[in-house]
């Protein structure tokens, strides 16, 4: 009886902590399908009149689909870049010894440390002295560079553990380094990339700071900053705001629910083996 | 390594950029589609561009984020050729980092001689001409004729700060919140500070501040102090520190507030920012200068207000100089005037002012001796900023009137 | 044979510099470099253009460290840290540990309680925004359904920092609570099954068995909290903006507003560094020291 009734209360809880969780989510979603009276005076009930205006609007509007694909481009040349060169920098770590090895390894890492505003000021004008600013490569580039140790960092660890017969195996075949690179470690990678990948694409698709200091012209807002400018133009009017954050929630959760496994694995930080 | 590096990136690029037309003038503007001068804006480009066969490109950003993101926007390559500007140290700032184009040669003086030479000098930096002006602007005191009658207040007897005062205490006791205010924005609260500054210091003394220092002189914690007396009243809206200017203009004109302190540019906006999207009708608002206080060394005709225009941006093409001199002209200025927008620059223009509240705001204007620019744009980027912060803190109780004009000096100070 | 020895090493050094330069320019270009001349530049004022030449010495510092609002900016990112760390993390201990036997729907709560984390700060920031709004959110609505004046706890100076902490609590906890489960499924079975066969209940295994071996978990956790902490911005941006009347900054918002947005190079420097100190004084200091063993 004891045992039931303190599992009561747990599930208690954790239904609590759910509806905590959900209830933001559900008044947003439901919200975008109000009108602002009834928002106002029904706030967590349904619509009692439902207008989808305020989706269907945004559905059809072009910025809205410009935005959303400029954040794809940011996220995506973001991620593949990442990839590709943290992935040549740890492999040239895993497998090759050089003089001061050791010490550039240690230089990449202390990136980790580097806050990304600390520079953000002498960032801006590196971008602005290279004439980038407002292009796609004043977020693309900062992004890569502040990717990178976290990414090499991962990418050595799997490469070490790879086994050494492999490589040896190879290199007597007359496979030469970069071959060995191509051919053997990217194909047999897929899980780190998987969690770089994770990390890069998620950290870009959220990034508000940087594109907010960079970018100036609406053809290459990211959705963020598409967001907060119709939050500035539609102030009160909230079930159109609503609307606009719903329809960025849905496909964050799919996303989520559909490589739930790597998310996890991913925004751990890759620090916790799952 | 530069030049290494813009090479590797050239052949990325193209994929991304769509190659830039030298006839497109950009145009950035804070007045977006709801506002009375936007049709106008529309005539005059599709004129333009039927006339010289050049491209207008219309850019709207709402005034907050304007200012917000001008700073980064102007040192880019795609910088609009045509920005808003109210003057002063702003423009100055703008004007010393080289972001904008020297235009003396290309506006003629017979094309000067049309427009009000005072306001026509605010773009002129050192006998450098770096822009136009559009209208000019003076701060008062608004009130919604139907709850000020039902608080059974008079406002031609408003003619000291107490009396406002004492109005503002009966319209709360009549169950009526007396002011709308933007807090969140923070210069709709600077205008109630430094609009007490400019009567209690007067010309000189500001002179002398701008040039010597003493924002901390007696006179201006004084205002500090008559503001307190205000706050002290409780008058604003709920919220209000979370309110934004155009949450304030929408209130002023869905009459959930009895008065408002705002430029004259409240007409429009209270109209395009209210919930029905009408507004108070033009019969049914008033407005009056700021009270005079005790011991003023200020006169009571001076004013608070703007000489507002276009600023020229270093690679604007003689294009966006010929669209402006267009723009600027009594074929649109005229018809604003007429429709009640703003107070035209152009001369003659003011003539057609039908609406009362601009007639009697014009007048205001030509009667001062000394039409101070806002502070937070007339004293530059930094302390102007300094001066809207102090003036919020003040208002929410977070400093006290020492605090707030030491603040001014100290940022005086750190940018001498 | 020397032809082939010397070829390899020609093959080694040139897939060597092909394939670390492109990284390595990236990373010193973007990262390195503005680093440090953020050091240099807060030495002097500057506006961002041509050479930065009126030497002011440590009057930036000087300035920064006078101001209300920056020390006030301090003690919010104090009051994050605090939260987080003795409110979000035990509570995120408490549920991991809830959850990760193998109770009925674990996978269901485990699941919700991390979807906060993969929302984006602005979407999050703006979903409660609305909940706050005293006009038209669901706050409001609430207090309004009882017959009370609503709060608008976002514009009062008293509540909108909590209001801040709150979404913090919100967002975060998912995370922590993710890294502990998956800290705690390392955990062997034999030793649990030792556990239980002493006749140890659910709480003290939690706290003899569980905890001190999730010690390492845990100090990763509070490391990742602490920086993440030092380090907020976008969720407070559509929040409050710092307001009302500059109450909620946190040191990074700061640095937007009064550096940033008024392209004071120097001076925003100069606070980009003292971000930078404070970071990496924390982050070196906690690894030397309780994360040695780790």
């Amino acid at each position: 009886m004891f045992k039931n009734l303190k599992s009561f209360y747990m599930y208690l809880f954790l239904f609590f902590i759910a509806g905590i969780i959900f209830i933001p989510l559900y008044v947003s979603i439901v919200g975008g399908f109000k009108g602002i009276g009834d928002l106002r005076t029904n706030s967590l009930g349904l619509p009692t009149v439902w207008y989808i205006e305020n989706y269907t609007g945004l559905l059809v509007d072009n910025k809205f689909w410009l935005f959303t694909w400029n954040s794809v481009l940011y996220a995506f040349g973001t991620t593949f870049l990442v990839i590709l060169l943290g992935s040549m920098t740890a492999f040239v770590f895993a497998h090759m010894k050089f003089f001061g090895d050791k010490f550039l390894f240690n230089y990449f890492i202390l990136g980790l440390t580097f806050p990304f505003a600390t520079a953000i000021l002498p960032l801006f004008l590196r971008v602005r002295d290279l004439g980038l600013l407002g292009s796609v490569w004043a977020v693309i580039l900062p992004q890569i560079a502040f990717g990178l140790a976290f990414a090499i960092i991962l990418f050595r660890g799997f490469f070490r553990q790879m086994p050494s017969e492999l490589f040896d195996a190879a290199f007597v075949d007359g496979c030469s380094y970069s071959q060995f690179y191509f051919r053997f470690t990217l194909p047999l990678s897929t899980p780190i990339i998987a969690t770089v990948a994770v990390i890069n694409l998620v950290g870009s698709w959220n990034n508000y700071l940087l594109p907010l200091i960079m970018i100036n012209s609406e053809s290459y807002y990211s959705w963020p900053l598409g967001i907060m400018v119709f939050r500035g133009e539609y102030i009160t009017d909230w079930p159109k705001i609503l609307a606009f954050v719903s329809l960025t929630l849905i496909p964050a959760v799919v996303f989520f629910l559909a490589l739930q496994r790597f998310i996890i694995a991913g925004l751990t930080g890759g620090a916790v083996k799952e | 390594m530069k030049f290494i590096f813009k090479l590797v990136l050239i052949s990325f690029s193209l994929i991304f950029y769509s190659s830039v037309n030298a006839e497109t003038i950009k145009w950035l503007h804070i007045q977006g589609d709801s506002s009375p001068e936007f049709p106008n804006y529309l005539r005059a480009a599709e004129d333009f561009e039927a006339k010289t066969g050049h491209t207008v490109e219309l850019q709207y950003l709402e005034n907050e984020a304007f200012k917000a993101k001008l700073p980064t926007m102007l040192q880019s390559d795609d910088r609009p050729h045509i920005i808003q500007s109210w003057g002063g140290g702003v423009m100055l700032a703008q004007y010393e980092a080289g972001l904008l184009r020297d235009i003396t040669d290309l506006v003629p003086q017979s094309y000067l001689d049309n427009v009000s030479a005072a306001a026509s000098d605010a773009f002129v930096v050192k006998g450098t001409r770096i822009g136009f002006p559009r209208n000019v602007s003076q701060v008062t005191w608004w009130y919604n004729k139907d709850l000020i009658n039902e608080a059974g207040v008079d406002v031609s007897k408003i003619v000291m700060w107490d009396d406002l005062l004492a109005a503002v205490k009966q319209i709360k006791e009549a169950g009526i919140t007396p002011i709308c205010l933007g807090g969140k924005d923070k210069w709709p609260v600077h205008f109630i500070w430094t609009h007490l500054h400019i009567r209690n210091g007067g010309k000189a003394l500001f002179l002398e501040s701008f040039e010597n220092g003493g924002w901390d002189r007696p006179e201006y914690i004084k205002s500090g102090e008559q503001m307190l007396q205000l706050v002290e009243l409780d008058p604003f809206q709920d919220g209000w520190l979370s309110a934004t200017w155009p949450d304030q203009a929408g209130f002023f004109g869905d009459g959930k507030c009895a008065m408002a302190f705002m430029g004259n540019w409240m007409i429009g906006a209270q109209k395009a920012n209210s919930a029905s999207g009408e507004g108070l009708g033009i019969e049914n608002m008033g407005i009056f200068s700021m009270p005079m206080t005790n011991g003023a060394l200020g006169e009571s005709t001076d004013t608070l207000g703007g000489i507002s225009g276009w600023l020229v941006t270093k690679t604007a093409p003689d294009a966006a100089v010929e669209f402006l001199m267009h723009m600027v002209s009594s074929e649109y200025q005229n018809d604003d005037a007429s429709k009640g927008a703003y107070i035209p620059v152009v001369l003659g223009a003011d003539k057609l002012l039908t609406n009362p509240i601009l007639s009697n705001v014009a007048s205001n204007i030509g009667a001062s001796q000394y039409h101070q620019l806002f502070y937070d744009q007339f004293l530059g980027p930094d302390i102007g900023r300094v001066v809207n912060d102090v003036s919020t803190d003040l208002a929410a109780g977070i400093i006290n009137p020492e605090e707030a004009a030491q603040l001014v000096q100290e940022s005086w100070e750190f940018n001498q | 044979m020397n032809k082939n020895k010397y070829d390899a090493i020609l093959s080694k050094y040139s897939t060597l510099i092909i394939f670390i330069i492109p990284a390595l320019t990236i990373f010193t270009l973007f990262v390195v470099l503005p680093i440090v001349e953020a050091a240099y530049y807060s030495f002097y004022r500057w506006d961002g253009y041509g050479e930065p030449n009126k030497y002011v010495g440590l009057k930036n510092y000087q300035y920064l460290f006078k101001n209300k609002t920056f020390i006030l900016s301090l003690q919010n990112n104090f009051y994050i840290i605090a939260v987080s760390l003795f409110i979000q993390l035990p509570f995120a201990l408490l549920v991991a540990l809830l959850i990760s036997d193998k109770i009925r729907g674990a996978s269901f709560f485990r699941t919700v309680f991390f979807l906060p984390y993969i929302l984006a700060e602005i979407v999050t920031a703006l979903i409660w925004a609305y909940i706050y709004d005293g006009n038209y959110g669901m706050v409001a609505a609430i207090w309004n359904f009882f017959g009370a004046q609503p709060p608008y706890l976002i514009s009062e100076k008293d509540t909108a920092m909590m209001a801040i902490l709150i979404v913090i609590f919100w967002k975060y906890f998912g995370i922590h609570m993710m890294i502990y489960i998956a800290g705690l499924q390392n955990i062997s079975k034999e030793v649990l099954e030792a556990a239980k066969v002493d006749g140890a209940g659910p709480i003290t295994t939690a706290i003899r068995i569980k905890i001190p071996i999730l010690l390492p978990t845990i100090r990763l956790s509070v490391f990742l909290s602490l920086l993440g902490s030092l380090q907020l911005f976008d969720l407070i941006m559509p929040l409050t903006g710092g307001g009302p009347s500059n109450q909620t900054h946190s040191m990074v918002t700061y640095l937007y507003y009064f550096g940033v947005m008024r392209m004071k190079f120097g001076f925003g420097s100069a606070i980009g560094v003292v971000i930078f100190l404070i970071c990496f004084t924390v982050a070196i200091t906690y690894q030397r020291t309780l994360m040695r063993k780790d």
